[in-house]
């Protein structure tokens, strides 16, 4: 039983990191933007399906870098055209929008890729269990926390450390102040989204490698990630990170002992927090 | 800025949003196959073309269509062209699927209704068919009470009751993997009937269940269950998931290298499924409903090679039988008794036997007298990672079950019909 509860403690946190990575993306756009960005899945899917294209040209580690990069150029193409317009909206017209393109986003793929589930291979060395006590530790899933671990830190780089993350975070706090001191609110709002799509691209990669591929994937993963950002607090990223690895344990902890309930729980996590801090574990007060 | 020119502003979207409208309503309305005649015979397809159960529906339709253009060239239903009207009921929202059967049958006055996939939905349009006494077809949608506890006269079905799978499945993997079960069942009407039919099933083999747990459906990570089941150290883990989160749990089993230490198995599987994983986590024993490599059975071979023109080189599935076999079945009826009444029409299917080319399996396949239920041959085997011959030959059957031997009684399944006076 200890054992049992420490696997999946410990399994848990794989999958929040997973969890996470998608959240910081939303969170992200979230925070500079207020665009409550229904579509990250969307994108999330887009991302799996690129590679799963380019894989037979440039293999799986070639797709695993150009994939996110194009997912992100899409993201910032649907930013200019579409979501740019409503900024300075109530967020409501953007979560419309962005429901709307989750939507259309899923039956595109589902024209160009088929609704059949495709195979989606990855390097078989990778994803055989590295102890037979520990089965449940695949190269693969080490590899993807290390790859969420790199993303954090290196979205924590750029946020602390370059002048766009400077910007990003001084945006968030007061956007009308950082354009009236000249910088370009809209160029940092295209980039801003560009790199919270590259996390969605980045992380549909990584799922498809354990998961079917198919044009509902997206829809399947996004709502965990809306409930991490919301456990772990609007405006804060750490917030996000931590919110992650909490639901992806308390998810784990509840196969051990009701099963049919996991899915319930995260929402249940969710309302709990909502009820006795509004605001998330590490939330801002006052946001929303 | 002066009103008139915000008012002609208005108009220029009103009117944009008129022509949007006006164009979605023309891909809203069902999509009609084959052109509108004044009397043709109408045939409703209220499947899903969308979600999680959108390939599984794409095949059926792609089934149906075949079956259609059999019977036109044949001279239609009484000399009458026949059309397929196609509504999408959504994968899995009963409310919208029975919108569309009610105006499938109210507005297009269809003659047959055909429909679903999903085990809840399948049931609430047949609610639906029953009250207004249309001839209804349940080409995919398993759970046992469609012909069972909740059975009605003008109801039937192609695929089988889970109840069957089971019993098909049980005894070869007892005989080849042993007597101790763990269960991973979705947790809808579908797996919680197939794992109660395989727990008796396994039971009068001398089978144990040594545990098991109800996956919330649309499940994507499955290493917690898979953490408990091979702690419970059960000779097979069961596998009860359809679909794509079927793709998911096989695929994460593999990859923890489950399929080394227990036999992994399951009762129904499908191609679409198959294709969707991995070779390598193409595995396990299983049953197929249908299957396309039966090379000694004849009409077979033509039927492979018609779906594989109208398909894009693909083989057919399961699904796409379902769908072929269901036409042909609204046809057939009509022709027996010469007429598009549906009480005649169930009173002359009852205990039929559909002819070779539609049944397209060994023993042929019969609608049992008195619940409408569809009893085929049940292919029992083993997933394989690629075919010898064919990429799609992704199956090995090693026994063709008759379904006579694996049904429960009439009295068992607890289907009483009662016939309008």
């Amino acid at each position: 039983m200890t054992q049992l509860l420490f696997f999946n403690v410990f399994n848990g946190l794989i999958v929040g990191a997973f969890y996470a990575l998608m959240a910081l993306g939303l969170s992200l756009i979230l925070n500079l933007s207020g665009v409550i960005n229904f579509a990250h899945g969307g994108f999330l899917a887009i991302g799996g399906y690129l590679a799963y294209s380019l894989i037979p040209y440039i293999g799986f580690w070639g797709a695993l870098v150009l994939a996110p990069v194009l997912t992100a150029f899409i993201g910032i193409l649907v930013e200019r055209v579409l979501i740019r317009r409503l900024y300075g909206r109530d967020p409501l017209y953007s979560l419309l929008l962005t429901f709307g393109l989750a939507f259309i986003i899923e039956d595109g793929t589902r024209f160009i890729w088929g609704a059949q589930s495709l195979p989606f291979q990855v390097p078989s060395w990778l994803v055989t269990p590295l102890s037979d006590d520990y089965f449940f530790l695949t190269g693969y899933r080490l590899f993807m926390v290390l790859v969420v671990g790199i993303a954090v830190a290196g979205l924590f780089f750029i946020l602390n450390r370059t002048r766009l993350g400077i910007r990003i975070r001084a945006g968030t706090l007061d956007l009308e102040t950082v354009s009236v001191l000249g910088v370009n609110v809209r160029l940092l709002r295209n980039m801003n989204f560009g790199l919270g799509i590259y996390l969605a691209g980045l992380a549909g990669v990584l799922a498809v490698g354990q998961l079917g591929l198919q044009p509902t994937i997206g829809a399947s993963l996004i709502m965990p990630s809306f409930v991490a950002i919301i456990v772990g607090g609007l405006g804060s990223l750490p917030g996000t990170l931590l919110g992650g690895m909490l639901i992806g344990v308390a998810s784990g902890i509840t196969t051990v002992f009701f099963p049919s309930a996991t899915e319930a729980v995260i929402y249940v996590m969710m309302a709990a927090v909502l009820l006795v801090r509004p605001r998330g574990l590490l939330g801002e007060e006052g946001r929303f | 800025m002066s009103s008139e020119s915000f008012s002609i502003k208005l108009d220029r979207r009103a009117l944009i949003k008129t022509a949007a409208a006006v164009g979605v309503a023309q891909i809203a309305s069902p999509f009609v196959i084959t052109a509108r005649a004044a009397d043709t015979v109408k045939i409703g397809l209220d499947n899903p073309l969308t979600g999680t159960y959108a390939a599984l529906g794409k095949n059926e339709l792609i089934g149906a269509k075949l079956a259609l253009e059999h019977i036109n060239a044949k001279g239609g239903i009484l000399g009458r062209k026949v059309e397929l009207l196609v509504e999408d009921s959504t994968s899995g929202d009963a409310g919208t699927a029975v919108q569309k059967a009610r105006k499938l049958i109210d507005r297009d006055k269809v003659d047959f209704l055909v429909g679903n996939i999903n085990s809840a939905l399948a049931q609430a349009i047949a609610n639906v068919a029953y009250e207004k006494k249309v001839f209804h077809v349940v080409p995919g949608g398993h759970t046992d009470s469609v012909t069972g506890s909740n059975c009605h006269w003008n109801v039937f079905r192609i695929c089988n009751t889970t109840q069957m799978e089971a019993s098909a499945v049980a005894s070869s993997l007892i005989k080849n993997a042993g007597k101790k079960w763990y269960y991973l069942t979705p947790d809808y009407a579908f797996g919680h009937t197939l794992q109660a039919g395989l727990e008796k099933a396994a039971a009068k083999l001398g089978g144990t269940k040594v545990g098991g747990d109800l996956t919330p459906l649309g499940t994507t990570d499955y290493s917690s269950y898979l953490i408990k089941a091979q702690a419970a150290k059960p000779d097979v883990i069961i596998f009860l998931q359809a679909g794509d989160d079927a793709v998911n749990a096989l695929k994460q089993a593999v990859q923890f290298g489950l399929n080394k230490k227990f036999h992994l198995a399951g009762a129904q599987q499908e191609l679409e499924v198959l294709l969707g994983l991995p070779p390598e986590a193409r595995i396990g024993t299983w049953v197929f409903e249908w299957y396309w490599n039966q090379p000694n059975v004849p009409h077979v071979k033509e039927f492979v090679a018609e779906i594989r023109k109208a398909s894009g080189g693909h083989v057919p599935t399961a699904r796409t039988w379902f769908g072929y076999a269901a036409i042909s079945t609204c046809a057939i009826a009509a022709q027996q008794v010469k007429s598009l009444d549906a009480v005649k029409m169930a009173k002359a299917m009852q205990g039929f036997k559909l002819p070779p080319e539609i049944a397209l399996m060994p023993d042929g396949a019969y609608f049992r007298k008195g619940q409408g239920q569809l009893i085929p041959d049940l292919f029992v085997g083993q997933a394989q990672s690629k075919g010898a011959s064919d990429p799609e030959d992704l199956f090995k059957v090693s026994d063709v079950v008759k379904g006579e031997s694996v049904a429960e009684s009439l009295a068992e399944t607890g289907c009483k019909q009662t016939w309008p006076s």
